[in-house]
C-alpha cells in the first residue's frame, strides 16, 4: 500500500503488520499523552514529587536521555572533526536517536517545569551564573542542529527526493552538514558537562558537590565524558536491537567495532577519572563539610555501597575491558552485554546524581526521604520511549537511514 | 556631611538570631508568617512535605533514651544564604533570576511572577526552605476577605519561600522616604514572626549596625549557625546554652574532637 | 528550481526573521505568560486604606490585647497589641488564627431551626419569640426545668445568662469546669476565704509545676509563655512533673517523669524531706497555721497533724516506689525547693481543663504553706474574684422564688456536694439517667460540651433527652449540632464585650473588645438577644432587664470604668494579696488549716489487669483542645507525629511498643481501647514518655466544623470518662487504663 514511500531495493514488513505495531506503540503513546494532559491541566499535583523532590523521575530521564543520546554528538565529532569515515555508515540512525533523545529531553523538560507557559523565561530572563541556563541554550541550539540533521534523512524519502527543490536543498544541505556537525558537537561537549554541573554547583548538598575548575565542577567534565562514553554504547545497543527486530542486518561489524572500540577506551578512562573524582571527594570533599562518605551509603533502605560497586566496576570497568578487547567487541553476547552495561551504568550515574542527592539528609536533624513516582511520571516517562519506537520503525521504514542496509541484505 | 552620607548608605545586612532557649515550639511564629503572607492551606496538611511553611518549626532531640530525653525547637525560616558575595546555593542556580540577592538589603528575594517552576531552587536549598505550588492556592468561601494586599498570593506552579517580610521593608523605606530619612530604626521594620513569638524568642535588625540587638547577639559564645561548614553563610543565627542542640546545628565527623554522635537519631 | 547554498541561506535566515518580525507569535507568547500570572482564579486581595484597631481577643481566657489591621472593611491581619498588661505584643498561634474563624466556612450564618433532623433558616424575631413561647409555657410548670451551661460564670454575657434563669426562677447554670474550681475549694477549705488561685510566677524564683502545662495553655497562655521567658533570664527554675517529655517539660530546667496519678505522693515525699530536715518557713508554720502538729479536737480526740501524717506515710523510699521516682531525685529536689528564697508549686494538669483532686491539690497547697510561700511575693495568693460588673439587684417573684430553692440539678451546693459551685461533668449522669430529662430546655453559650467533656457519648445522649436546646454558638460546632435552635451570636471580632480578668494573674486585668467589623451575617450578640428575650417574657423578668441593649448595659455594668476600658481597651490593677495577718480571718482556727489525711486519692477507671496500659490526654499549643475547634492555620502546624491523614498518633515509649505481645514500629497501626471505647490509632515511638503510657493529643476528633477540621483522628474525651473526686465532687479523671493490640492482619 505504502509501497511509493519505500526505498527500491529494500524489504519491509507488510502495511497491515506495520500498522498493527504502531498501534500497539501508539497506545502506549496515547496513555503518556493522557497523563501529560493531566500534569498539565491539573498541575504538578499529579506527580508524587514533593518540596524534597523538586527534582525527581523526569529530570533523571531528561539527563539519563540526553547522556545516551550522547552517541549522536560523539559519533557526529568522531565523523566530522576527527575523520572516521567509516561512521558515516551509522551516522544517520546516531543522529536520528540522538534527534528523539533531545526532543524528548525538551518535552520532559516542558512537562516538568511549573509554569510551562512560562518556560521561555529561561531564555529572556537569563541568569548566566545558572547551570540550568546553559543547559537550556545549548540544548536548545543543539536541538536545532539534530533537527538540521534530521532534515536532510526526511528529504532522502524516495517521493520527497523527486521534488527538485527538496532534492537541493537536501543536497546543499549535506554540503555544509559538517559545519553543523561540528558546532553540534561544541554544543554538546557544553550541555552534557552543563547538565554535570547542574548537580555538582550544588553546594549546599555535599552530596552531589564538587570542585573544579573555574565556574566548572568535576562533574562537568565527567558527565561529558561518561555521556562520549555510553552515547554511542546506546547507539550500538539499539542498533542491534533493531537488527534483531527487522530480522536483518543493518550495519557492518567494523562500524560497529570501531565504535564500541573508541567507547571502550572511553569507558576505561572515564573509570579512572570517575574513580579519582569519587576518592576525592570522599576523603577531601565531603569531609570538609563535616560529612563522611558513610553518610550518604547508610540509614536508609535503597541508597548503598552497591551502587558504587555498580556505576564504577559492574557498569564502567567491565564493559570497557570488553570493548577494548578484539575478542569481546567481536563476541556478540559480549559486545550486548558490555554495551547493556555501560547504558545502564551512564543512567545509573545520573539517578544517584539526581535522586540520591534528594533524598540525603544534609541537616543533622533531617531525614532521608524516599520517593516513589505516581503513574502520572511513569506514563509521561514511558511516552518519549514510545515516541521514539515509533519515529524509528517510520524512519526506518521510509528513510535511507542505513547506507549498508541494501548491500547487507541484496534482494535475490 | 560626607560622614553622614556614607553611613546612610551603608549596605544592611538584615538577619535573625533565634534564642532556642527561649523558643517554646509553639508555633506562633508559623502561624503569624501564613497570616502575614497569604500562605495558602489545604485539607490535608499531614505531609509535611507537601507543605507550604515559609517558617517551619522542627522538634530536635538528642537521641537519648528515657529518662534522659531532651527536646529542643528550632524554628527554620529562610536563611538568606549570603553564600560568597551574594551567590546563595538557591540565587546561583536559578536560571531566569526569579531568585535575587539584594545587596543593599541582604534579602534573598523570590519574584513569583518569574518564576517558572523548574525547582532547581529547591534542590539548591540544603535548608528546605523552598516550597512549591503542587496546587492552586484556594480559600473557602469567604476568606479570601482576609488576604492582605502587601503579598500577592502565589500562582500554582512556582516557588516560595520567607521573603523576611519584605513588604514590610517597603511600606518602613516609603514611610522613611515621604518623612525625607533614609535609615530605618531598628523597630521600624521588623517581621510578623519576630512580633508574635510570645516567648520574645526572635531577635530581627540589621547585622551590620552596631546599634542593633542582633549585631550583639550574634557574637554571644553560644550563637551558631545552621550548616555553617557548607559556606552558604547564613544571616540566621540561632543561640542555645546546650551544647548538642550546638552540634546538631552542623555536621560532625565521628573522630572529630573524639566526640561520637549518630545524628540519625537527632530528630524523633 | 535551483538551489545554490547562497539562495538556500537565504531562504533559511529570511524565513526565520521574517517569522520572528511579525507580532504574532511574540504577541501569544507574551499573553500567554501574563495569563499565567493572572489567573482568574488566583485571587488578587483589592488594596485600600490601611488602619488598625486595637480590640481584644476572647478565644480563651488569656485576655490579651490585639492590634488588627485592617485594609478598608476587611480585617488582614491579627497582631499583639504592644503594651498591654498581658501579652505585650505577643500572641498565641489560636490568637493569630482568629480571621479564619471571622471569615471561616463554619460560621452559622442565620438563625437555624432543626426541622425534622433538617436546619431551616429563622428570622431573629420568630426565633426569639418561639424560645419565649416556650418559656412562658414551661414557667408554671416549673422554671428550674431550664437550665443553662456557659463556657465561663465570668463577664456581662455569662451574668446576663445567670441574671435571665434567677429572675425566671432556675438555680441551674452551669458553668465549663476547670482547675481553678479545685483551687477554689482549697483556698476555702485553708484559708477560709472565696477566692481564686493567682500565681506570682514572675516573681518565683523556683516553679514546681505537677504537669500544669506552663507553655501548653495554662491558665493565660502568653502570658505563661513570657513568665517562662523571664524566669530563664533572672535565673529561676522551673521543674516539670508529669509522665511525658511536654513542651513545658521541654523547656523545664529538670523533667520530673512520674507515674500518673501519683503526684500527691511525690508531693508529700517532698514535705517529708523539708520537715525531717527542717527546713520549713518555721514563722509561718508556728505563728499562721493550724493542724501541723498533733492536736485534740473538741471531744479531746486526739488528732494526727500534718507533720506526723507526712513523717509516717511518705518516706523517700514509700513514694519512690509509687511514684518512680527515686529517693535521689526527691531528696534534692525537696532541698532544692526549700533552697529557693520564694518558691512555688503549682497544679492543674495540662491546660487545666479537667479541675483534677482535691487530694492533690491541697498537699500542692500544703508543700506551698511550708515555705509560706502564700499570699506573698512569688507565691501563690488568694485573689477575691473581680467584682468589676455592678448590675442592679433584681427582684424575683414567687414563680422564680420557689423554683431557685429546688435543688440544682447538678448536685452543686447540696450536701453532698457542699463546696462546688458547678458540677457540669454530673450533667450527663443526671440528664442521661432517669426516665425524663429534669432538663426540658437547655441554653448552651460559649461552650461546647459535646466535644469538650469527658466520656462525649454519654453527654451527647443527654442532649437528645433534652426537649429543646437553644444554642448561641457563633459556629457550627459539636453542641450547635445537637441543639434544636441556634441563635449564632456574633464572633469576637465583631462584637462589644468586656474581657474578665484571665485567671492566675497576679494582676487584675480587666478588658474591652471592641468590634473590628461590622458583622458579617445575620447574627445577633448573645447580650442583646437575652434582653429581647427576657422583655418577651414580661412581668418581673422583663423588669430585670431594663436596658434598652447590651451596649447600654455594659455601660451600666462597668461604671465608672467605661471610660477608660473604650479609651485603651484595658483597664490593669495591682492586686495585693491580704497579708498573713489577715488572710486566714475565715477558717476556724483563723489560721493557715492543713488538711492532711482528709481527702482521698482518686484512682482512674479501669482494670490493671484488661488494661495494663494508661492513657493520658496531653495538650499541644497547636490544638486547640476545648476553646474552639482547630482553624485552618492552627491545624497546618500540627505535627506529623499526632496527625497522619486522618489517623492519629499516639505516643509510646519504644519500650511500650515491644512488649506485652506488642511488636508496634513508629508508624504502625493499633487498635487502642479503654473502658469506654475501642478506636484505631497509629503509634509514635517517643522516648520522651513514661514506659506503659500512652498519650493522646486533645483536641483532634471532631465532628463538626468544616472539612478542614472533621473527621481528623480522634477525640479523647470519647475514650475517657469522668471520675468524681470524693471530696469535691468535680472531675479528677486525669486519665483512663488502656490497652493496645495489634492490627490482626
Ligand atoms: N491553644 C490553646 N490555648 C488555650 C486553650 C485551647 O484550647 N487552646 N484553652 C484555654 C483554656 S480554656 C484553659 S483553661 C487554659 C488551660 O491550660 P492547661 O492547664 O495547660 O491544660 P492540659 O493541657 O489540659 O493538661 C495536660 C497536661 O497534663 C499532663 N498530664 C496528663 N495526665 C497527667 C497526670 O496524670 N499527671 C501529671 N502530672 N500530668 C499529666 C499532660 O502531659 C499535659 O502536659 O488554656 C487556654 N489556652
Ligand atoms: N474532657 C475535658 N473537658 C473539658 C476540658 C478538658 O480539658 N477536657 N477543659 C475544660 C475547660 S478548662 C474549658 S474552658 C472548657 C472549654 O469548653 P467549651 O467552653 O465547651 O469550649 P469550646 O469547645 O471552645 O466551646 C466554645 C464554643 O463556643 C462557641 N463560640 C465561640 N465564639 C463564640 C461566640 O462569640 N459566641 C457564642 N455564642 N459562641 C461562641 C464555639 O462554637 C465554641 O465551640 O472545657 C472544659 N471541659
Ligand atoms: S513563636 Fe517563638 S516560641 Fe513559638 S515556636 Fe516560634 S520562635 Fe518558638
Ligand atoms: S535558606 Fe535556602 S532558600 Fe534561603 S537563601 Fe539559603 S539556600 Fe536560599
Ligand atoms: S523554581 Fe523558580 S525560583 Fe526556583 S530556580 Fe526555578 S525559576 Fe528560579
Ligand atoms: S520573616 Fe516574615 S516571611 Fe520570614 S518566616 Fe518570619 S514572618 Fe515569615
Ligand atoms: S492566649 Fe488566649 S487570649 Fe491570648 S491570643 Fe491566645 S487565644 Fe487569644
Ligand atoms: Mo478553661
Amino acid at each position: 500500500m505504502d509501497a511509493a514511500l519505500i526505498q527500491k531495493g529494500v524489504r519491509r514488513c507488510s502495511f497491515g503488520q506495520f500498522i498493527l505495531f504502531l498501534a500497539v506503540v501508539g497506545a502506549v503513546l496515547l496513555w503518556g499523552v493522557f497523563a501529560m494532559l493531566l500534569c498539565w491541566i491539573k498541575g504538578l499535583n499529579q506527580t508524587n514529587m514533593n518540596d524534597y523532590y523538586g527534582f525527581a523521575l523526569w529530570i533523571w530521564a531528561d539527563l539519563a536521555v540526553i547522556a545516551i543520546g550522547g552517541g549522536a554528538f560523539f559519533t557526529g565529532f568522531l565523523r566530522y572533526i576527527i575523520g572516521k569515515d567509516e561512521l558515516k555508515n551509522i551516522i544517520n540512525y546516531a543522529v536520528l536517536i540522538g534527534f528523539i533523545c533531545y526532543s524528548s529531553a525538551l518535552l520532559i523538560l516542558a512537562i516538568d517545569i511549573g509554569q510551562p507557559l512560562r518556560g521561555w523565561f529561561i531564555f529572556w530572563h537569563a541568569n548566566v551564573h545558572s547551570m540550568l541556563t546553559e543547559v537550556a541554550f545549548c540544548l536548545t541550539c543543539y536541538f536545532g542542529v539534530l533537527t538540521i540533521e534530521y532534515i536532510p534523512l526526511i528529504l532522502g524519502n524516495r517521493q520527497l527526493d523527486r521534488v527538485p527543490f527538496f532534492h537541493n536543498l537536501s543536497h546543499n544541505m549535506h554540503e555544509i552538514m559538517a559545519v553543523f556537525a561540528a558546532t553540534g558537537a561544541f554544543l554538546s561537549f557544553f550541555h552534557q558537562g552543563s547538565l554535570g554541573g547542574v548537580a555538582g554547583v550544588l553546594f549546599g548538598r555535599p552530596f552531589a558537590f564538587r570542585e573544579g575548575v573555574f565556574i566548572w565542577p568535576w562533574t562537568f567534565f565527567l558527565f561529558t565524558w561518561s555521556a562520549a562514553a555510553c552515547g554511542p554504547c546506546f547507539t550500538i545497543m539499539i542498533t542491534k536491537i533493531t537488527e534483531k527486530v527487522t530480522r536483518k542486518r543493518l550495519v557492518k561489524d567494523n562500524v560497529i567495532e570501531l565504535l564500541a572500540k573508541i567507547s571502550g577506551w572511553m569507558l576505561i578512562t572515564y573509570f579512572a577519572a570517575k574513580t579519582i573524582d569519587t576518592w576525592y571527594w570522599a576523603a577531601v570533599t565531603a569531609p570538609s563539610k563535616g560529612f563522611w562518605m558513610m553518610d550518604f551509603y547508610s540509614g536508609n533502605s535503597l541508597y548503598g555501597l552497591w551502587i558504587l560497586f555498580a556505576e564504577i566496576i559492574l557498569c564502567a570497568f567491565i564493559p570497557g575491558l570488553i570493548l577494548i578487547n578484539k575478542e569481546g567487541r567481536k563476541n556478540k553476547t559480549a559486545l550486548m552485554i558490555a554495551v547493556i552495561l555501560a547504558v545502564i551504568g551512564v543512567s545509573l550515574n545520573r539517578w544517584v546524581m539526581v535522586l540520591q542527592v534528594m533524598a540525603a539528609p544534609v541537616m543533622s536533624f533531617d531525614t532521608w526521604a524516599m520517593y516513589f513516582p505516581s503513574w502520572q511520571e511513569i506514563a509521561t516517562t514511558i511516552l518519549p520511549v514510545a515516541y521514539g519506537i515509533i519515529l524509528i520503525a517510520i524512519s526506518h521504514r521510509y528513510l535511507p537511514i542505513f547506507p549498508q542496509e541494501k548491500e547487507l541484505n541484496p534482494i535475490e | 556631611m560626607k560622614e553622614e552620607h556614607k553611613h546612610e548608605h551603608k549596605a544592611k545586612k538584615y538577619g535573625m538570631v533565634i534564642d532556642l532557649d527561649q523558643c517554646t515550639g509553639c508555633g506562633a511564629c508559623m502561624v503569624a508568617c501564613m497570616a502575614e503572607n497569604n500562605v495558602p492551606f489545604r485539607k490535608d496538611e499531614t505531609d509535611k512535605f507537601l507543605s507550604i511553611t515559609w517558617m517551619r518549626v522542627y522538634q530536635l532531640t538528642n537521641g537519648k533514651s528515657f529518662p534522659n530525653t531532651e527536646i529542643c525547637y528550632l524554628p527554620r525560616p529562610c536563611m538568606h544564604c549570603e553564600g560568597e558575595h551574594g551567590h546563595s546555593p538557591c540565587v546561583s542556580v536559578c536560571p531566569a533570576t526569579a531568585t535575587d540577592y539584594s545587596h543593599e538589603t541582604g534579602i534573598v528575594s523570590q519574584i513569583y511572577t518569574r518564576c517558572f517552576g523548574c525547582r532547581y531552587c529547591m534542590a539548591a536549598c540544603p535548608y528546605h526552605a523552598r516550597y512549591f505550588n503542587w496546587w492552586d492556592p484556594v480559600w473557602p468561601e469567604g476568606m479570601e476577605a482576609y488576604l492582605s494586599p502587601n503579598v500577592s498570593p502565589r500562582m500554582r506552579g512556582v516557588v516560595e519561600k520567607c521573603s523576611f517580610c519584605f513588604h514590610r521593608y517597603q511600606i518602613a523605606m516609603e514611610k522613611a522616604h515621604y518623612e525625607e530619612r533614609h535609615e530605618l530604626k531598628e523597630d521600624e521594620y521588623q517581621t510578623a514572626c519576630t512580633q508574635a513569638c510570645p516567648a520574645g524568642a526572635i531577635t530581627f535588625g540589621d547585622l551590620n549596625n552596631p546599634d542593633h540587638a542582633v549585631c550583639q547577639m550574634k557574637k554571644s559564645k553560644t550563637a551558631f549557625r545552621l550548616l555553617e561548614r557548607l559556606g552558604t553563610h547564613p544571616k540566621v543565627y540561632y543561640l542555645s546554652s546546650r551544647e548538642w542542640v550546638r552540634r546538631a546545628g552542623d555536621n560532625y565527623l565521628r573522630d572529630e574532637d573524639g566526640k561520637v554522635m549518630d545524628k540519625r537519631k537527632l530528630r524523633n | 528550481m535551483r538551489i545554490d547554498r547562497r539562495s538556500f541561506l537565504s531562504f533559511v535566515i529570511g524565513g526565520a526573521a521574517g517569522t520572528a518580525l511579525t507580532p504574532l507569535p511574540w504577541k501569544i507568547t507574551d499573553d500567554l505568560a501574563i495569563w499565567t500570572q493572572n489567573w482568574p482564579w488566583t485571587p488578587e486581595p483589592p488594596d485600600g486604606e490601611a488602619a488598625y484597631v486595637n480590640a481584644a481577643c476572647t478565644l480563651c481566657p488569656g485576655g490579651c490585647g490585639i492590634t488588627v489591621r485592617k485594609i478598608d472593611e476587611r480585617a488582614v491581619k491579627i497582631e499583639g497589641m504592644k503594651g498591654h498588661p498581658v501579652n505585650d505584643g505577643g500572641l498565641c498561634i489560636l490568637g493569630l488564627s482568629g480571621l479564619q474563624l471571622l471569615y471561616g466556612p463554619t460560621r452559622v450564618r442565620t438563625p437555624l431551626k432543626k426541622v425534622e433532623g433538617k436546619w431551616k433558616k429563622v428570622s431573629w424575631d420568630d426565633a426569639i419569640a418561639e424560645v419565649a413561647a416556650k418559656l412562658s409555657e414551661l414557667r408554671g410548670k416549673g422554671p428550674q426545668s431550664l437550665a443553662c451551661i456557659s463556657g465561663s460564670d465570668q463577664g456581662t454575657v455569662p451574668q446576663l445568662l445567670k441574671r435571665l434563669l434567677t429572675a425566671y426562677g432556675s438555680p441551674n447554670f452551669m458553668d465549663m469546669p476547670s482547675f481553678q474550681d479545685a483551687y477554689a475549694i482549697t483556698l476555702k477549705l485553708t484559708q477560709g476565704v472565696d477566692a481564686s488561685a493567682a500565681f506570682d510566677i514572675e516573681n518565683s524564683d523556683f516553679v514546681l509545676s505537677l504537669g500544669s502545662g506552663i507553655i501548653e495553655g495554662w491558665g493565660s497562655p502568653v502570658r505563661m509563655f513570657r513568665a517562662n521567658s523571664s524566669c530563664g533570664e533572672k535565673k529561676g527554675a522551673l521543674v516539670q512533673v508529669e509522665p511525658r517529655l511536654s513542651n513545658t517539660a521541654a523547656k523545664a530546667d529538670q523533667w520530673v517523669p512520674v507515674t500518673p496519678g501519683t503526684e500527691a505522693d511525690l508531693v508529700l515525699g517532698l514535705a517529708h524531706v523539708i520537715i525531717k530536715l527542717d527546713l520549713y518557713n518555721k514563722d509561718f508554720v508556728g505563728n499562721h497555721t493550724f493542724g501541723f502538729d498533733d492536736w485534740t479536737d473538741g471531744e479531746e480526740k486526739p488528732c494526727k497533724g500534718f507533720k506526723q501524717f507526712v513523717l509516717e506515710n511518705y518516706s523517700p523510699d514509700k513514694v519512690a516506689k509509687t511514684t518512680g521516682v527515686d529517693e535521689k531525685t526527691l531528696t534534692t529536689l525537696a532541698k532544692k525547693f526549700a533552697d529557693a528564697s520564694s518558691p512555688l508549686a503549682v497544679c492543674g494538669r495540662g491546660e487545666g481543663k479537667t479541675p483534677g483532686s482535691l487530694h492533690e491539690f491541697i498537699a500542692v497547697h500544703a508543700l506551698n504553706a511550708l515555705k509560706g510561700s502564700i499570699n506573698k511575693k512569688g507565691g501563690v495568693w488568694a485573689v477575691p474574684e473581680s467584682d468589676y460588673i455592678s448590675l442592679p439587684d433584681l427582684k424575683t417573684d414567687d414563680v422564680a422564688k420557689k423554683g431557685l430553692e429546688t435543688e440544682r440539678i447538678d448536685g452543686a451546693g447540696s450536701e453532698a456536694y457542699p463546696y462546688s459551685k458547678s458540677l457540669l461533668n454530673r450533667f450527663a449522669e443526671v440528664v442521661g439517667t432517669g426516665e425524663q430529662s429534669p432538663v426540658h430546655t437547655l441554653f448552651v453559650s460559649g461552650a461546647n460540651p459535646c466535644y469538650t467533656l469527658a466520656d462525649t457519648q454519654a453527654v451527647k445522649k443527654a442532649f437528645k433527652k433534652i426537649p429543646f436546646v437553644v444554642s448561641f454558638s457563633a459556629y457550627m460546632d459539636e453542641t450547635a449540632q445537637a441543639a434544636d435552635l441556634i441563635l449564632p451570636n456574633h464572633v469576637y471580632l465583631e462584637r462589644l464585650e468586656d474581657v474578665p480578668p484571665p485567671a492566675g494573674l497576679s494582676q487584675c486585668v480587666i478588658g474591652l473588645s471592641k468590634p473590628v467589623v461590622a458583622p458579617q451575617f445575620d447574627t445577633r450578640h448573645t447580650g442583646d438577644v437575652v434582653i429581647q428575650l427576657a422583655k418577651k417574657l414580661a412581668g418581673s423578668v422583663a423588669d430585670a432587664f431594663p436596658w434598652e441593649n447590651y451596649e447600654a448595659c455594659l455601660q451600666e455594668a462597668l461604671g465608672d470604668k467605661w471610660d477608660a476600658l473604650n479609651e485603651s481597651g484595658f483597664v490593669a490593677t495591682e492586686v495585693t494579696p491580704a497579708g498573713w495577718e489577715k488572710a486566714f480571718a475565715g477558717t476556724p482556727s483563723k489560721k493557715f488549716e492543713f488538711f492532711a489525711a482528709g481527702y482521698q486519692p482518686v484512682t482512674i477507671e479501669g482494670e490493671e489487669k484488661t488494661f495494663p496500659l494508661i492513657l493520658v490526654p496531653y495538650d499541644s499549643m497547636r490544638l486547640s483542645g476545648g476553646f474552639i475547634g482547630n482553624p485552618p492555620f492552627m491545624t497546618k502546624t500540627v505535627s506529623d507525629t499526632m496527625l497522619k491523614g486522618n489517623d492519629i498518633m499516639v505516643e509510646i515509649n519504644p519500650k511500650t511498643a515491644k512488649s506485652r505481645f506488642l511488636f508496634l514500629n513508629d508508624g504502625d497501626y493499633a487498635i487502642l481501647s479503654t473502658p469506654k471505647g475501642r478506636v484505631n490509632v497509629r503509634v509514635h515511638l517517643f522516648e520522651g514518655i513514661m514506659p506503659g503510657i500512652v498519650a493522646m493529643p486533645k483536641g483532634l476528633g471532631h465532628t463538626a466544623y468544616d472539612d478542614y477540621l472533621a473527621g481528623k483522628g480522634v477525640n479523647v474525651n470519647e475514650l475517657i470518662g469522668p471520675v468524681e473526686d470524693p471530696g469535691s465532687g468535680l472531675d479528677a479523671a486525669w486519665g483512663i487504663r488502656a490497652k493496645l493490640t495489634n492490627v490482626p492482619i
